[in-house]
């Protein structure tokens, strides 16, 4: 998997290399196509201008010569004025170095077959001299002959003559005598040595020349040899005169330009390419660098984007793990909670997060409606651990304990040994008599509960410090009697300190204005009242998320039906006969089927005399209370004494499995009392034994 | 309640009828404690009319009990009645008691 991903990672950026690689390649082929058009374009308009150039400096000596030629041919008729004829002419053009009359053979008989008058231009004078006394036959000269023959003007292919190296082209006239023979070819003599530097003169590039061809190829003029090696030179005249292909030396750019007129000379443009698309290169050097540090970044960032999509991923994964877990905490969480509830009683407990650090749980016990709320220091998955253990720990400790400030003090006790991380806990319990509406409770530092009894009010606890403070906090224990149809009302700081956007609160004084509208609605059973402050908490908080766990908890005593009676009894089994009488009395008037009457007497009667025989030593006289409750759906007997210390409970099962021999006499009371009732409790109080039975009907 | 106890045919027939509470089954105690010693005759005891019997009431009746089993006779209750019985049962002695 690793080395997949790295692979592709290296994939993506050879892949943008190899495509930036050809965008680039074809935009500099693209380039390189558009400069060498533009080279070429450029170079024709100079080689067209200098061409032009030549071809004036041409025109200037053909009109000389046209000038002059009536001025010659007058002076066929004296030999000797011919020279003073071409001076003239000569002098009249500063680029005509030099002028002759090539006579036909033997048209001046007087002087000799050849007669050859020359006029040159030499330090700044005429020099005149006769070639043909120096052996020149000039018949041969190919511009004579073609001269003569066509009988038109023409140029010479330039040459170099002298001693000086001259270069020359002569521009050859044939001149006609009166009779129209051919009597001579005039020659003017143009210099061409201005050319080769004329040529040269510019170039944009260091190593680029020029040159001047003849109509076949001949080198005319050329760049100095200082500038350009002649090696240079002869190897573009090669590739020129096609003896070497072009191909073979890349390096040259060559360009032509041709006269549009005789002589039609050529200029050659010679580039180096190397030259010419140096700044090209260079530009593609850079762009490359460029191309390169971009592609770097690219997998720096590719990289980067791997890494950190991977580290996303797996926060991801984690938080979806970590978001499961908190659910499944939060179901066990709820399902921890009361789900099944009495008509007189209802909770709720919203979350603020997933899970939440209140609490609230009741269970009935012997006819007592044992209940708490609680909220835990902050709120979150830490509060609510500490929630299940204090949930735990009110579960063990309130079943087997009546007080309800013994509770907490067990309570603190366990929650004070391990509580390095400091939190504490806020905590109400309760316990309310269903028969008698005696309600006791102690508070350890939690809101304090409403009471709507016609009015709406706050229970006076005395709020004690909360649990998990210090371990010998004493909590006190109150008392009162609820009157039949009072409404006790608990709830957390979620309820009061639910806010708004504004950040207002909703109040103490909201949740009782609120308690009073429902009450004068005739708003009282617990689950409507809860749903009325829930829909109330959350319509004042509005869209403002809700800021701590909302949990609220009512009971409501009213009871129906209730009958009770006692009687006091003289601890003596002669006084058992009374006993029976009261239960038969008291199951009479409920009414109760008879055989289960039977039963409780039975149970009830085994219990009093276990109570008889055990928790009076002998001789000591006492008295034996049996209070008898009912609410026409069970029965609630509970017999208090103030004997001995003395719990029946705690008495070893009988095994009713034994046979005859090893059946013992004694223990079958008590397991008939447990048989017969559906619960069974001792508690010592005030120097008083209380044992609590209850029997449904 | 009344208690009754006579010897007929070489056995006690037992008579018990009323209420056994607590406080009955002391006086009935006094009568029956000589059964504890049967001597090897068996016990019938008739509980037709009787309407309801408490632990100590079973006491007796199982110290009847050990008593002809240690001799090797038996001992016989009769037309008890289904309350009765349930209180038996509670207590295991439906198994160790003989009914007819």
């Amino acid at each position: 998997m690793k080395n997949k991903s790295w692979l592709f990672r290296v994939g993506i950026v050879v892949m943008a290399a190899v495509l930036v690689e050809i965008i680039s390649i074809i935009q500099y082929e693209r380039v390189q196509k558009i400069m060498r058009q533009e080279m070429n374009d450029r170079s024709q308009i100079i080689l067209t201008a200098l061409a032009d150039d030549i071809v004036h400096n041409l025109e200037i000596t053909e009109t000389t010569m046209n000038e002059n030629v009536l001025e010659l041919r007058r002076s066929l008729a004296h030999p000797d004025s011919v020279y003073s004829a071409i001076k003239h002419v000569i002098d009249d053009n500063p680029h005509v170095i030099g002028g002759c009359m090539a006579f036909v053979p033997g048209y001046y008989p007087s002087k000799g077959r050849l007669y050859e008058p020359y006029v040159s231009k030499e330090n700044g004078g005429f020099v005149m001299r006769q070639l043909a006394e120096n052996g020149h036959d000039y018949t041969q000269n190919e511009t004579f002959r073609r001269a003569a023959t066509v009988k038109a003007p023409v140029w010479s292919d330039p040459y170099v003559f002298g001693p000086d190296s001259l270069k020359f082209a002569t521009y050859s006239y044939p001149l006609m005598d009166r009779k129209g023979r051919l009597a001579a070819v005039c020659g003017l003599d143009l210099d061409l040595s201005w050319l080769g530097d004329t040529l040269n003169a510019r170039h944009h590039y260091p190593s680029s020349f020029r040159l001047l061809l003849t109509q076949s190829g001949k080198l005319v003029a050329g760049p100095s040899s200082k500038r350009i090696s002649p090696e240079v030179v002869h190897t573009v005249m090669e590739i020129l005169s096609g003896k070497v292909p072009a191909s073979a030396h890349p390096e040259y750019a060559l360009m032509k330009g041709a006269m549009d007129r005789a002589p039609y000379w050529q200029v050659v443009q010679v580039h180096r390419t190397d030259e010419v698309f140096e700044r090209m290169h260079r530009m593609r050097r850079q762009q490359m660098l460029f191309i390169l540090l971009a592609l770097a970044i690219l997998a720096f960032m590719i990289n980067r984007y791997a890494h950190n999509d991977k580290k996303l991923r797996e926060a991801s994964q984690e938080q979806a793990r970590l978001g499961g877990e908190l659910a499944v905490a939060s179901r066990i969480q709820h399902e921890m909670l009361p789900k099944t509830f009495p008509p007189f009683v209802y909770g709720s407990l919203e979350p603020a997060r997933e899970v939440g650090g209140d609490i609230f749980d009741f269970f009935n016990r012997d006819g007592k409606l044992f209940f708490c709320i609680g909220d835990v220091s902050g709120k979150g998955v830490p509060s609510a651990i500490l929630m299940s253990v204090v949930h735990s720990i009110f579960r063990m400790t309130a079943g087997n304990e009546n007080s309800p400030s013994r509770i907490l003090h067990v309570m603190n006790q366990e929650l004070c040994r391990s509580n390095d991380s400091n939190m504490f806990i806020t905590f109400f319990v309760g316990c309310l008599d269903l028969y008698s509406g005696e309600l006791i409770f102690s508070n350890a530092g939690h809101d304090k509960p409403f009471v709507m009894c016609g009015t709406v009010t706050q229970l006076d606890t005395k709020a004690n410090l909360p649990l998990g403070v210090f371990p010998d906090t004493n909590f006190i224990e109150q008392n009162c009697t609820l009157a039949p149809g009072t409404t006790l009302v608990l709830y957390t700081d979620g309820l009061t300190e639910a806010k708004n956007i504004e950040r207002r609160q909703f109040g103490l004084a909201g949740v009782q204005q609120l308690l009073e509208e429902n009450m004068t609605s005739g708003v009282v059973t617990p689950v409507d009242l809860v749903s009325s402050m829930s829909e109330a908490a959350h319509s004042f908080a509005g869209s403002a998320p809700q800021s701590d766990d909302l949990t609220m908890l009512v009971i409501r005593y009213a009871p129906e039906n209730l009958v009770r009676e006692s009687i006091t009894l003289e601890n003596d089994i002669a006084d058992i006969s009374k006993l029976s009488a009261f239960v038969k009395g008291f199951c009479g008037s409920i009414p109760i089927e008879r055989s289960a009457a039977a039963n409780i007497r039975l149970a009830l009667e085994e219990a009093v005399v276990n109570v008889m025989k055990y928790a009076f030593q002998d001789g000591d006289k006492g008295t034996v209370t049996v209070l008898a409750d009912s609410n026409r759906q069970e029965l609630r007997f509970t017999v208090i004494d103030c004997g001995i210390p003395f719990n029946p409970t705690s008495v070893m099962e009988v095994d009713t499995t034994l046979d005859v021999e090893s059946r013992p006499i004694g223990g079958l009371g008590i397991h008939l009392v447990r048989r017969l009732t559906d619960s069974l409790h001792y508690q010592r109080m005030a120097g008083r034994n209380i044992l609590t039975m209850t029997k449904k009907i | 309640m009344i208690t009754k106890v006579e010897e007929q045919d070489g056995r006690f027939a037992v008579t018990l009828e009323g209420e056994m509470d607590t406080a009955a089954a002391v006086e009935a105690e006094s009568i029956l404690k000589p059964l504890y010693n049967s001597d090897g005759k068996d016990v019938v005891i008739e509980c037709k009319n009787l309407e309801y019997i408490a632990s100590s009431g079973l006491r007796i009746l199982l110290g009847i009990l050990k008593g002809a089993k240690a001799a090797g006779s038996s001992v016989v209750l009769r037309n008890v009645n289904d309350d009765i019985k349930n209180v038996f049962k509670l207590t295991g002695f439906i198994d160790i008691f003989k009914f007819e």
